[in-house]
């Protein structure tokens, strides 16, 4: 369902806005799978891609706002 | 005990179930970018948290093993720190790349402080 605003989105925001969220909503699978199949290391996996899903998001609205 | 260990963490995940649901659906359905980036927040923040809370409990009482327990409390942690900050410099951008903003909805005290 985000794909839809991602591929639609008037403007750059909004398309900005969706990847994050489909991010957040991707941390949450990792998570939820780490625990089921009982392995430590999709939480890791979960935990750096919250900080590269951040950080691409705070770039991109630098790089939107002409300051970079 | 463990029947209601289990109903608490089940509605936990119902909680961070309900409130990703009600993101996306605040996302595709809303008529503003603005309106937009606050439907993302109440997505990152409420709905992801709970069920980060969730597998926590599920890894410190049922899995029993400490790391599971631990790490989606850092996970939830930096999301805390991390998501305000994100939607604030996206919102600025927006506000600077003069985004449409609704005429229903104008109480637009950025740019009656920093006019052009």
């Amino acid at each position: 369902m985000l794909i839809y605003r991602v591929a639609k989105g008037p403007h750059a925001v909004d398309r900005v806005v969706a990847g994050d969220t489909i991010d957040s909503i991707t941390v949450v699978i990792m998570v939820l799978y780490g625990a089921i199949s009982n392995r430590g290391i999709y939480l890791d996996i979960a935990l750096i891609v919250s900080l590269l899903g951040f950080i691409s998001t705070v770039a991109i609205s630098k790089y939107l706002e002409g300051r970079l | 005990m463990k029947i209601l260990l289990t109903i608490i963490i089940d509605l936990f995940f119902a909680t961070g179930g309900f409130f990703a649901l009600a993101g996306v659906i605040g996302i595709i359905r809303m008529p503003d970018s603005y309106c937009r980036m606050q439907s993302s927040t109440n997505t990152a923040t409420l709905g992801t948290i709970c069920v980060l809370i969730g597998v926590s409990l599920y890894g410190f009482f049922i899995l029993n093993s400490v790391a599971i327990g631990v790490k989606p409390i850092v996970i939830s942690l930096f999301i805390l720190f991390s998501n305000p900050v994100a939607s604030h410099s996206i919102a600025k951008a927006a506000k600077k790349c003069g985004v449409f903003m609704l005429n229903k909805s104008r109480v637009d005290e950025y740019g009656r402080d920093n006019p052009q």
